[in-house]
């Protein structure tokens, strides 16, 4: 990858940072598309396994009390998962503007 | 490879997809299924015969991807490699497409003869997708074949596909991944010493080793070839600069692209209108109002059962107690008549004691497991169990122990984190099972009154919740925290949970009705030789020193090792009384106090044994020095209470 190409991805990245935040901060039924998953190698894997990945576009469906997990649907592939507040945490995400599809 | 030429045919797909359900309708029902994923934990044989032919077919756990986390489905790769099965039905939910794609890249990439079955196809269509099956066909280049497992749908084309696909030997070709990702791949492929571990294939193998980053293998190769690793250290770095990410998620990606431009080719989705399952699962995941359903479903089933159970055991024991009056009346007190009361008492016991209550918890378990509740349950009570130093993964485990303990603690395979396995297991003899629920009912609800079973439970898991608390606090670490997949809630199949409640209820008529009966005869035998004293008086420190409790029943200690509901069932006939005048024999007090000491002393042999097998000896001692220490320690909490007020 050539020097300007970094960059580039590195403004638009800083460019996005305006709506990025972690999925414990969105609002529910509102549609966000996953920028990046931090955390460990382990955390990261399980998530691609189970089919989330960069990219995909997902929705808080729901939390529970007492700091309980918070319940993601995954738009892309029709998945649902409850992600304990530590690891939704680690996701950040950016919100999508039109919700064409 | 099945030595005797017999082919071997493995199930394979993602978790809760319908693999045990579809083994089911072909082998006919042994495998456990329910809407959780994660049921199977371990692999299952059998062999069946089609149109003349002979296959060993078998049933696996489910598996999200080939680079397995959870213990559960490392079985999935370790079977593969050792077996080298004849051939692969890669089964998907069809409602789940999309993401099930990304398993059959991966599968296809072992390049062994393979068949795909779209299962769940009724679940699909009703979300208003049209899957194009040649299509299909076409990209994977596999047959595909729609089922319905459930129903038996589409089972004798599939195994007429199976049969045509063994006899091609055809071997699937690898899908391409983007370019640049393909020619690193190759690479690696060509630098793999003559002498390296192939598996399957240069290009599979090579794959694995770029993914194995960060894991136990990667040191492995680290230490024996040292060149290798640098030129693979080399490959990830060109393959992370790619995508700006790290190499193994660039892989990851590239199947994810396949599988979604596959599923875009291949189907439509239609807008699905919104289905009453999905308001009731508004519902049931409202962060308040769920709590209290949670309460309420449990409460209530335990009711329903009692009220079902308690007419009914009324009912059922009147004939076996005249029976036993007629014996006695006609024999007196000879040899015979002690023999026939203890097989009466022990075929009564079965039929009017355990079946009134067994039936009716077997049916609602089922329920409760095929709708989909476990997994909810799970999310729902994570927050607490994170107080006692857990997080909702163990719930359905827990919920699964309330059916029978042994399969609960081979279900603690879902753990990743050994320790959370271990202090599960460690918990789950202590959630009263079926067979002691039963008891439960039928000595404390049906003698005493309902709110004293309703006491006694909620006594139980009070129990359960401090042993956890402090075992959290003995084993400390913090616990990653809860990822677990939330299935779509589905109408249960009558017929599956009939199933399912019938094949249970044939273990526990086949293993523990004749050691209950077989139990019931020898300690009338052994009453009649007056030796049970000697036992009795061996136990009696225990017994009637500590618990307060009249000698006779020690005997009864003996049986409920093998089965806890025992010692309870053959209290009748240890104390020589009915069912009806039990309460003159012995107090109020003393009946809580036995019921107590029984329900926690020692997990049954069945429970030892699997922990034993499961987590090794040293747990499985502690497990049994845990459980008598506690029953001891409780049952004469109980007589102090008792004989304080
Ligand atoms: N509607 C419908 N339900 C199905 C079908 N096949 C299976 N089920 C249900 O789906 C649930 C999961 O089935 P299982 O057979 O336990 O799934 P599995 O793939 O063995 O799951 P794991 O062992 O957890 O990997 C059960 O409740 C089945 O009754 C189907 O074709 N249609
Ligand atoms: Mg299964």
């Amino acid at each position: 990858m050539s020097e300007a190409e970094k960059q580039r991805i590195k403004e638009a990245s800083s460019e996005l940072k305006a709506g990025v935040c972690s999925l414990l901060e969105v609002p529910q039924g509102e549609v966000f598309r996953i920028l990046e998953i931090k955390g460990g190698p382990g955390l990261h894997r399980r998530l691609l396994a189970l089919g989330f990945h960069r990219g995909d576009l997902v929705t808080l469906d729901g939390e529970a009390l007492m700091g309980g997990p918070v319940l993601v649907r995954n738009l892309t592939t029709d998945t649902r998962l409850a992600l304990g507040r530590g690891i939704a945490g680690k996701i950040l995400v950016e919100p999508v503007k039109d919700v064409g599809e | 490879m099945s030595g005797n030429n017999i082919p071997e045919i493995v199930f394979i797909g993602q978790p809760n997809c319908g693999k045990s359900t579809l083994f089911n309708a072909i082998a006919g029902y042994k495998a456990q299924t329910s809407n959780f994923p994660g049921t199977t934990v371990a692999h299952l044989h059998s062999q069946v015969l089609w149109k003349g032919k002979v296959y060993s077919i078998v049933d696996l756990p489910g598996t999200y991807s080939l680079t397995p986390q959870e213990p559960q489905e490392k079985v999935v790769l370790t079977h593969i490699f050792k077996e080298k099965p004849d051939l692969i039905v890669n089964v998907i939910d069809a409602s789940l497409l999309c993401r099930s794609l990304e398993l059959t890249v991966e599968l296809l990439e072992l390049e062994y003869p393979m068949v795909v079955v779209l299962n769940m196809m009724d679940l699909a269509e009703k979300k208003g997708m049209k899957i194009d099956i040649r299509a299909l066909e076409e990209k994977l280049g596999v047959p595909v074949i729609k089922t319905v497992a459930t129903r038996g749908e589409g089972i004798s084309e599939l195994m007429d596909r199976i049969e045509r696909t063994l006899g091609q030997r055809h071997r699937p070709r690898h899908l391409s991944y983007y370019r640049e990702v393909e020619n690193r791949i190759k690479k690696l492929t060509e630098m793999l010493p003559e002498d390296f571990p192939v598996v399957s294939n240069p290009r599979f193998t090579a794959i694995r080793a770029i993914e194995a980053e960060t894991l136990s293998v990667d040191k492995f190769i680290a230490e024996n070839n040292p060149q290798l690793k640098s030129a693979l250290e080399k490959i990830r770095e060109e393959l992370s600069a790619l995508r700006n990410a790290p190499a193994y998620e660039v892989l990851a990606a590239e199947r994810h692209h396949l599988a979604l431009k596959i599923f875009e080719d291949c189907c439509r989705v239609r807008h699905a209108r919104v289905s009453g399952l999905e308001k009731l699962d508004d519902f049931i995941m409202h962060p308040v109002l769920g709590l209290f359903l949670l309460l309420l479903i449990f409460a209530g089933m335990f009711y329903l059962i009692f009220r079902v159970g308690s007419p009914l055991e009324s009912w059922l024991l009147q004939p076996w107690e005249s029976l036993r009056s007629g014996i006695h009346q006609r024999y007196g007190q000879s040899l015979l008549a002690e023999l026939l009361v203890g097989l009466v008492q022990g075929i009564g016991g079965g039929v009017a004691i355990v079946f009134p209550y067994f039936i009716p918890l077997l049916l609602l378990m089922g329920f409760l497991e095929d709708i989909g509740y476990l997994a909810r349950a799970g999310f729902l009570m994570d927050a607490f169990m994170h107080r006692i130093g857990l997080h909702g993964k163990s719930v359905p485990l827990f919920i699964l122990g309330f059916g029978c303990n042994v399969p609960a603690i081979m279900a603690t395979r879902i753990l990743e984190s050994r320790r959370d396995r271990i202090i599960t297991a460690l918990l789950i003899p202590f959630i009263p099972c079926a067979a002691r629920t039963t008891i439960i009912l039928a000595l404390l609800a049906f003698l005493l009154g309902p709110w004293w079973a309703l006491g006694f439970y909620l006594v139980n898991i009070i129990v359960v919740a401090v042993l956890g608390a402090v075992l959290t606090r003995i084993f400390r670490y913090s616990s990653p925290g809860l990822i677990l997949e939330i299935p779509e809630l589905r109408w249960p199949s009558l017929k599956n949970i009939l199933q399912k409640t019938f094949y249970n209820l044939k273990e526990f008529v086949r293993f523990a009705w004749p050691i209950l009966i077989a139990g019931s005869v020898f300690l009338s035998l052994l009453s009649y030789l007056h030796f049970d004293r000697l036992v009795n008086s061996i136990l009696a420190p225990l017994v009637s020193g500590l618990l307060g409790l009249p000698a006779e029943l020690g005997v009864t200690l003996i049986f409920g090792f093998l089965r806890k509901e025992l010692s309870l069932l053959m209290m009748f006939q240890a104390l020589g009384v009915n069912f009806d005048n039990l309460l003159q024999a012995i107090s109020r007090a003393q009946l809580l106090t036995f019921v107590t000491f029984v329900n926690f002393f020692i997990p049954c042999l069945a429970t030892l044994a699997i922990l034993w097998k499961e987590l090794g000896r040293r747990i499985a001692m502690i497990s049994l020095a845990l459980n008598l220490t506690l029953a001891v320690l409780i049952s004469w909490l109980v007589r102090l209470v008792f004989s304080v007020f």
